[in-house]
């Protein structure tokens, strides 16, 4: 009886095991073992939103589709544009730009990559508008055209001296043959349902698991980099929405680079951690205050000028950011853009007392408190821990030059809502990249710039814009951009705190990572992991 | 047939509660200050792009024209493309809900079955050593935060001693049977965190309605009828007692659910949770409405499920 038992159980227990193993996911087929065959672990801490580079709004997003769509042309570390895709590139006439692109690249169906994928990509995003980046940088673009396999020609509504390199850097490179099935490219969700992925980078992405992990594989051959293959045979992107989780999972093993930046507090922390290196990379973006000039008292020069006295500019890059900041002079030029950064502006020096002379000529007075009769509100995102931070060291000792200042923190959402509305006095905030004065200084500080958050409209600073726009002579647009940015930081048209040096941290068993001078379009160069490899210690 | 006409009246209440979850998340959304089309495109974006996207998502239209179409679509099954992955919403939702379910459900079951017993126990032993043992578990489990116990045992179980995954629900090269074994060992952290902050109120609200049973005439019949203290407390005082715990269970699937956000995202757990948090931050409207659809029929429906034993635990519910 008991052994008839045993036995049903024991086949019960076998038939369960094998519904189960049927159930599982199945192993693919055995990898031929190659040099190189390592994985590449890269932690992020959101999800893909969307495959679409010409959509893409996550950071994830734009580093997965970095390595399947090839930018025309990339950046260096000096804020330089740098060939990717393009080989040679600039005007022909002051309305029709150029770019030369390689022969060599190939999407990963066998289809060559050409002049006419790159020149049908500029003009969908013209035609379709989806609502990523690159739309905005096609404003002055009339038509593209490929003259031939490996040059592309296009034609621009007015002269933009900017237009040629902001276009190759922003812009990704689409398959014509794929696309151009969709309807338009800004619904195209392009999430491999029909068939996979086609693209031209290093990696191929072949398995998603929403929510966790993303697994590129290698192509056979990538002629953008030295040997022409990549060097891990997969590069798997893992989703860990929580930073401390994150770096867990770095120090366990579990992942081999961060790319994301690291927040201050954690940088010194990791470099003191045995088996983790972390390098640093930097700033090409910008922390500011901007006062909204359609507010009275905010119009008025002096008001702007005690606000921006009364901030300790220096204990903010100190105890914030734990010394990880640089001050840019109070300039909208970054000091890594050494063509453009003037030393000679300098920073608005701490001085409550100038601040309160500088109130005094705007004429107000102060009460028996020492306290002037207004009252400016800030708005913040509750998101950004960093400007959290500052914003109170702000409001701590603009009271002390007898200036009130209401915190108003919010959710993204809502700061984004009233940034846009103009509902703020003060807005504090970060611009992740500025590569480029005149396209910066056109959407920051001409009228009706999206990003001209202090409503600024001032005809000298407007035809310097304008003129560094229009000039292709790179010195004279230089000496144009300086001028500018000195009337920007003498009338306070923006108070630009510091610029962030940014740091990233891996696996002290890799190597060969390279870092690019901005979070946003991802900080660790996507093509730099087709060529990390384990160090073999 | 008639034993489950009960059922009747609380279907119909199930569809009005799920009719005024769909209605009440539609209007909040609405009332939410932010802008969507500022959380999908670029804040740089021209108004013209503004202006393109509010038509493509209907936003432009008047509410009341923007709700009509919405409940039209979800009566015919419909939930719409997610504005920021342009890929059906049902789609967006069955990539996450099943680890959801995984997760919470095992979540329940364990703290079900620890909880009880633990009550059980509290309520046999009061005013001894072990009771106020299993209170102090319970109160202190009732007020610990979830990403506060999640990162201490990832440090625990994951860097310490590395016996178990730091995060996500099952390893990339883990085939077959040990698929299910990854998967175990993924869900045992997030599972018993979620398990801790619930246990509490199971083993509270055991021990106090067991004590009263243990006080009711019928009890101090059985035990003056020379039954066993064992077979009195579990045949009789614990069935009765278990009527509020069961009543508990379907009020506690709603802090399951709330809870399920944070666990997911420390855990990095793929879970619908933390696809309302990435939808709330994208002003994802069709996500968000798809989710706590989904969300608001699995509450009604495991109320429903709560209705239905607790019906046949007493009978009397069944006349009410």
């Amino acid at each position: 009886m008991y052994p008839r038992k045993i036995a049903l159980a024991a086949a019960a227990l076998v038939a369960s095991a094998l519904t189960l193993s049927a159930c599982a996911p199945s192993a693919p087929p055995a990898a031929t073992a190659v040099a190189g065959s390592q994985t590449l672990t890269v932690a992020t801490t959101t999800d893909v939103v969307n495959y679409n580079p010409l959509i893409g709004n996550s950071r994830s997003d734009y580093w997965i589709t970095n390595l399947m769509y090839p930018h025309l042309l990339s950046i260096a570390n000096d804020g330089s544009k740098v060939p990717q895709v393009a080989t040679k590139w600039g005007y022909v006439n002051e309305k029709t730009g150029f770019y030369e692109i390689r022969h060599d690249l190939k999407w990963s169906d066998g289809q060559p990559l050409t002049a006419e994928d790159v020149a049908w990509t500029m003009n969908a995003v013209k035609k379709d508008k989806p609502s990523g980046t690159f739309y905005g940088q096609l404003a002055n673009l009339d038509t593209a055209t490929a003259v031939s396999p490996t040059r592309v020609e296009f034609t621009l509504t007015k002269p933009d001296s900017s237009v040629v390199e902001e276009i190759g850097f922003w812009g990704n490179i689409v398959p014509k043959h794929v696309f151009e099935k969709a309807a338009s490219v800004a619904k195209f969700a392009n999430d491999g349902t029909d068939g996979g992925w086609v693209s031209a980078g290093p990696y191929k992405l072949t398995k998603v698991q929403v929510g966790q992990s993303y697994t590129l594989d290698r192509v056979d051959t990538y002629p953008l980099i030295s040997g022409g293959t990549p060097l891990s045979a997969h590069v798997v992107f893992r989703v860990f929405p929580d930073i401390n989780t994150e770096i867990l999972a770095l120090q366990s093993g579990e992942v081999d680079l961060i790319a994301n930046a690291l927040p201050p507090a954690q940088v010194a922390k990791l470099k003191a951690t045995s088996g983790v290196t972390v390098e640093e990379s930097v700033g090409l973006g910008y922390a500011h205050m901007t006062y909204n000039m359609d507010n009275p008292d905010l119009a008025k020069l002096e008001v702007r000028q005690a606000l921006a006295h009364a901030v300790d500019y220096e204990a903010i890059r100190k105890v914030v950011l734990q010394g990880q900041a640089v001050s840019t002079g109070s300039s909208p030029l970054m000091p890594v853009l050494k063509d453009y950064y003037d030393s000679s502006i300098t920073e608005y020096d701490f001085s409550t007392d100038k601040s309160r002379r500088l109130m005094e000529k705007a004429g107000y007075t102060a009460g028996s408190g020492g306290v002037f009769p207004v009252k400016f509100r800030l708005i913040y995102s509750l998101q950004d821990s960093v400007t959290s931070q500052w914003a109170t060291l702000v409001k701590d000792s603009a009271a002390q030059a007898g200036i009130v200042i209401e915190l108003q923190g919010t959710e993204r959402n809502t700061y984004l809502a009233k940034t846009n509305k103009g509902d703020f006095d003060i807005y504090a905030g970060n611009f992740a990249i500025m590569d480029d004065p005149v396209t910066n200084m056109t959407l920051s500080y001409l009228p009706g710039g999206a990003i001209n958050y202090t409503h600024v409209n001032d005809s000298k600073l407007n035809d310097l814009i304008a003129q560094g726009a229009a000039t292709t002579d790179k010195g004279k647009k230089v000496t144009l951009m300086r001028e500018a940015a000195k009337i920007v930081r003498d009338n306070v048209y923006d108070n630009i705190m510091y610029t962030q040096n940014l740091y990233f941290a891996h696996s002290s068993k890799w190597t060969g990572f390279v870092s690019k001078p901005s979070e946003l379009l991802s900080l660790v160069n996507p093509v730099s992991l087709a060529g990390a490899h384990p160090t073999g210690k | 047939m008639s034993r489950f006409l009960f059922l009747i009246p609380r279907l119909g209440r199930g569809v009005l509660t799920i009719w005024f979850a769909v209605t009440v998340t539609f209007l909040l959304l609405r009332l939410l200050p932010g802008d969507p089309a500022l959380a999908i495109a670029s804040p740089n974006m021209t108004e013209e792009t503004r202006a393109i996207l509010l038509k493509e998502y209907g936003l432009d239209q008047p509410l009341i024209v923007q709700y009509g179409i919405y409940l039209w679509q979800v009566v015919q099954g419909n939930l719409g493309v997610s504005f920021t992955q342009s890929i059906p919403v049902f789609d967006v939702l069955m990539q996450r809900l099943p680890w959801t379910l995984l997760l919470t459900g095992t979540a329940l079951v364990t703290t079900v079955a620890v909880g009880i017993p633990l009550g059980v126990l509290a309520a046999s032993h009061r005013g001894r050593f072990l009771d106020r043992l299993v209170q102090i578990i319970g109160v202190t489990g009732q007020s610990i935060f979830v990403p506060s116990i999640g990162v201490l045992f990832l440090f625990v179980f994951g860097l310490m001693l590395g016996w178990l995954p730091i995060g996500g629900a099952y390893d990339q090269d883990a085939y077959g049977l040990a698929w299910y074994g990854s998967v175990a060992t993924h869900l045992a952290l997030p599972a018993l965190s979620l398990m801790l902050v619930q246990l509490g109120s199971y083993v509270l609200t055991m021990r106090s309605t067991l004590i009263d049973a243990l006080r009711e005439d019928y009890t101090l019949l059985a035990k003056a009828n020379g039954l066993p203290y064992r077979r009195v407390l579990w045949r009789h005082a614990l069935r009765n007692a278990l009527l509020p715990t069961t009543t508990l269970i379907g009020l506690q699937l709603g802090f399951l659910v709330g809870g399920a956000v944070l666990t997911e995202t420390v855990f990095a757990y793929p879970g619908i949770g933390r696809g309302i948090y990435e939808a709330v931050t994208q002003l994802d409207f069709p996500v968000l409405q798809g989710a706590f659809l989904a969300l608001a029929i699995t509450v009604v429906v495991a109320n429903m499920i709560t209705d239905t034993v607790y019906g046949f635990l007493d009978p009397r519910v069944k006349k009410a």
